[in-house]
């Protein structure tokens, strides 16, 4: 495979999973933002922390206007990881490999780069029609998830999109989870309102999970338990480093070049570290370290897999 | 309105050629078109119209214009009446463009070998010499089959008479194929039944002749050849047509950036290292393809391509050089290269030409300017072209200016009023001016034109230029076998 097809199916997937869980993230904070009386005082906050670059300020400034958030972070391009700006960069990816991605692959990137950039999406996202419009938005990422499962082939291209795929996975739920516990000064034998961590919960679409799996008052220990170490839980840690690592070994198979060893290496001390810790050790290490540390290696990471395989230019 | 009135309304047009209408009369090979869309209502073929628009935005064949840092993504204008040519015409077509390129490619042998079309006096060799794209750097390469032009788009347009004409050859990297199968996939979404009901012959094997035409070009002993397609890149407007063939293909779309020539021999970068690379269909232009022997300052060539095509490493499709073939002025040529190659007589006429050069073809032209078309001799897409009819008096002069400045760039036509076909426009039916690009693949077991080609039609009302960069169209073209009555 071309080092630079591989570079733009691993940024595809990226692109297009931080799409996903930043749509998913918006939903929950646009449903929570009716809800005046907010004890926990989450609403919009973590969602303008994660995606965007603005100021303390500017933020408090910007939470309180519904319509102006979601303008801001989906259609405005002046914010550089604007929903548009992520699937614009998604679909130029996907345009610079339509040959090597399945046509409806291909439609469907761009079917999504066209709701996105679509006049009318603006004007709804500012009146009561703003969660259909997202609704659909995620449908669409949906889809492309679906349609990309059923149509491509399992080959290189395969094992490049689902390193970028869980790559970006892992940062996320890291981001996630990081904003949510400095909430509660990453104390997880306090016992904070289930209602709070719903909105971190519905955002990695792990709510339900939870609700069938824990049915004790230790939310905080419980929430930390499933988002980084559950092995059922698709948007966990440790479930999307652990296949993170089953697509790095194919790759590594099939292309044993001189810079495959090392990276093999570091990954799987990235691998081990999680696999084999649980929440003693992450108390232990403090909870803030233990996910700047996880976040630090998934960025050299990337790096490195970049140096590896797609340095073309 | 219904699709009767609609036919009641469309004007005649004096003088010209429409290939639908006969005075009165609707002409047979549109009768099965008449019949559907006569039951038909305006609201049903705006539908359709509406239909094929969305088909092409969503499958991305779409161009980008940017305004305000802000790109917008347009289709190419897609008129859903489809143009119809009977077999009978086709066989003409083919026969006389397939005569023509066997001249043309013994031409390029010759032309970049013993020169003896020169020696002989049939084509002057200032001529040649002051051809731009005449390509010393090439002299001498042998080439896989002696084959120089492998995919060829000939433009054809019909006099007042009906009669088909050759306006041009493009010989180097001819664009608009994937339109040609693209608007026929779209056809069969919006007219199912007109289109099985009339007998049209099928295009959609072009991309399995021109992969086979592509392998059999490998001069490596292997059973698989690395063939790829060389783009210039996403920016480039038909960077859709490259992604489509090299998927309808199975073959690589590579960037000169993914390229690099080692000893003579061309690999391309993949994940577990470098892989050589045997056959090149390129679609950048010559001047960019290697800038240690054209322009330096390209970025979307390879360092040592053209060391590796000497050599015989590695083949390129369409051979290097092919423009001194399909410069303007060397086509007035092309009836008289038909004679000396093959000894037969032109089977397409060319449209009659007058080189500048020649003082008394000049003075002739600039009495009657306003009857003529002035073609600068190396450009092409409807640029460098002034319509003697449609021109100011200062604009003339200019051209007059620019001719006498240096003759040897231009040529001059007499204006033919290309035939004219319906489109739908504005709720109506309309005639509009067209030309015909068929496609023709050249290999090593002759040549296949697949029947059809690209339509493309003149949207503005009167407007002669087809060319989509100045305002045209396109349309699904039909071979039709008319049935036996």
């Amino acid at each position: 495979m071309l080092s630079r097809i591989a570079d733009s199916l691993f940024w595809l997937h990226r692109y297009m999973e931080r799409a996903d869980g930043m749509l998913r993230l918006l939903k929950t904070s646009y449903i929570l933002s009716f809800d005046k009386v907010q004890a926990s005082g989450i609403s919009w906050g973590p969602a303008l922390q994660i995606f965007t670059a603005l100021s303390k300020e500017e933020i408090e400034a910007l939470k309180t206007n519904d319509a102006a958030v979601l303008q801001y972070m989906i259609t405005d391009t002046r914010n550089l990881n604007s929903l548009r700006v992520i699937v614009t960069r998604a679909r130029e990816n996907a345009r610079g490999v339509q040959d090597q991605i399945t046509k409806e692959v291909w439609e469907q990137v761009n079917h999504l780069y066209h709701m996105v950039t679509h006049p009318a999406l603006t004007e709804k996202l500012a009146g009561p029609d703003a969660i259909v419009a997202i609704d659909a938005l995620i449908t669409s990422s949906d889809q492309f998830c679906g349609i990309t499962d059923s149509t491509m082939p399992r080959g290189q291209g395969w094992n490049y999109m689902n390193l970028g795929k869980f790559t970006e996975r892992c940062l996320l739920t890291v981001e996630f989870t990081n904003i949510f516990f400095r909430k509660v000064n990453y104390d997880f034998t306090d016992e904070q309102d289930i209602l709070f961590w719903r909105s971190l919960l519905l955002a990695l679409s792990g709510y339900e999970l939870h609700l069938k799996n824990y049915s004790n008052q230790n939310h905080n220990c419980n929430v930390a338990q499933q988002v980084l170490f559950d092995k059922n839980f698709p948007r966990s840690l440790y479930y999307a480093l652990d296949r993170a690592n089953k697509y790095l070994c194919d790759v590594s198979e099939m292309n044993p070049v001189e810079g495959t060893p090392p990276l093999c290496r570091m990954f799987g001390r990235l691998h081990s570290y999680v696999k084999f810790s649980d929440l003693a050790i992450v108390a232990e290490t403090g909870m803030e370290p233990f996910l700047k540390e996880i976040r630090h290696e998934l960025n050299e990471f990337s790096r490195l897999l970049g140096q590896t395989y797609f340095s073309y230019a | 309105m219904t699709g009767e009135t609609l036919f009641q309304h469309y004007p005649a047009m004096p003088m010209i050629w429409d290939e639908m209408k006969d005075a009165d009369r609707i002409r047979e090979p549109y009768h099965s078109i008449y019949e559907a869309i006569r039951k038909l209502n305006l609201p049903d073929l705006q539908q359709k119209d509406k239909l094929a628009s969305e088909l092409f935005m969503s499958q991305g064949i779409t161009f980008t214009v940017y305004s305000d840092n802000e790109g917008i993504e347009r289709i190419f204008p897609f008129d859903i009446i489809p143009r119809i040519i009977t077999s009978t015409e086709w066989g003409h077509i083919e026969a006389g463009i397939k005569q023509r390129l066997r001249a043309l490619n013994l031409f390029l042998k010759d032309i970049y070998h013993e020169q003896q079309i020169i020696h002989d006096e049939v084509i002057p060799a200032a001529l040649i010499a002051s051809c731009p794209h005449f390509t010393r750097e090439v002299f001498g390469i042998k080439v896989p089959n002696d084959i120089y032009v492998h995919i060829a788009g000939i433009d054809l347009i019909r006099g007042d008479d009906g009669t088909f004409y050759i306006l041009e050859d493009n010989l180097r990297t001819p664009s608009g194929v994937s339109y040609m199968l693209e608007n026929r996939e779209v056809t069969k979404r919006i007219f199912p039944d007109l289109l099985a009901n009339s007998n049209v012959r099928m295009i959609n094997n072009y991309p399995l002749i021109l992969h086979d035409n592509l392998v059999a070009l490998s001069q490596r002993q292997t059973e698989n050849p690395v063939v790829v397609l060389l783009t210039p890149g996403v920016f480039n407007s038909a960077y859709f047509e490259h992604t489509f063939l090299a998927r309808q293909m199975g073959i690589q779309l590579v960037e000169g950036r993914d390229l690099v020539v080692d000893h003579q021999k061309v690999y391309m970068k993949t994940t577990a290292g470098l892989r050589q690379v045997d056959v090149i269909y390129r679609r950048v232009d010559d001047e960019f393809l290697d800038p240690l022997v054209f322009r330096p300052d390209s970025a979307l060539g390879v360092p040592g391509l053209m060391s590796a095509y000497r050599k015989g490493n590695v083949a390129i499709v369409n051979a290097l050089g092919n423009g001194v073939a399909d410069d303007k002025a060397v086509y007035a040529y092309v009836p008289a290269m038909i004679k000396y190659y093959l000894n037969e007589e032109p089977i397409l006429q060319n449209v009659p030409t007058y080189q500048m050069k020649n003082v008394e073809e000049r003075e002739y032209v600039f009495e009657n300017m306003e009857k003529m078309v002035i073609k600068e001799t190396n450009q092409s897409g409807g640029y460098g072209m002034v319509m003697g009819n449609s021109a100011t008096k200062e604009e003339l002069q200019k051209s007059k200016e620019c001719i006498l400045a240096n003759p040897r760039n231009f040529i001059a036509q007499p204006i033919i009023k290309l035939s004219t076909v319906p489109c739908l426009l504005d709720g109506k039916l309309q005639p509009r001016h067209v030309d015909l690009r068929p496609y023709a693949l050249c290999g090593p077991n002759g040549i296949d034109i697949v029947p059809g080609g690209l339509t493309r039609v003149a949207l503005r009302e009167g407007s002669l230029v087809v060319n989509s960069s100045q305002g045209g169209g396109s349309k699904d073209t039909w071979v039709i076998d008319l049935r036996e009555t």
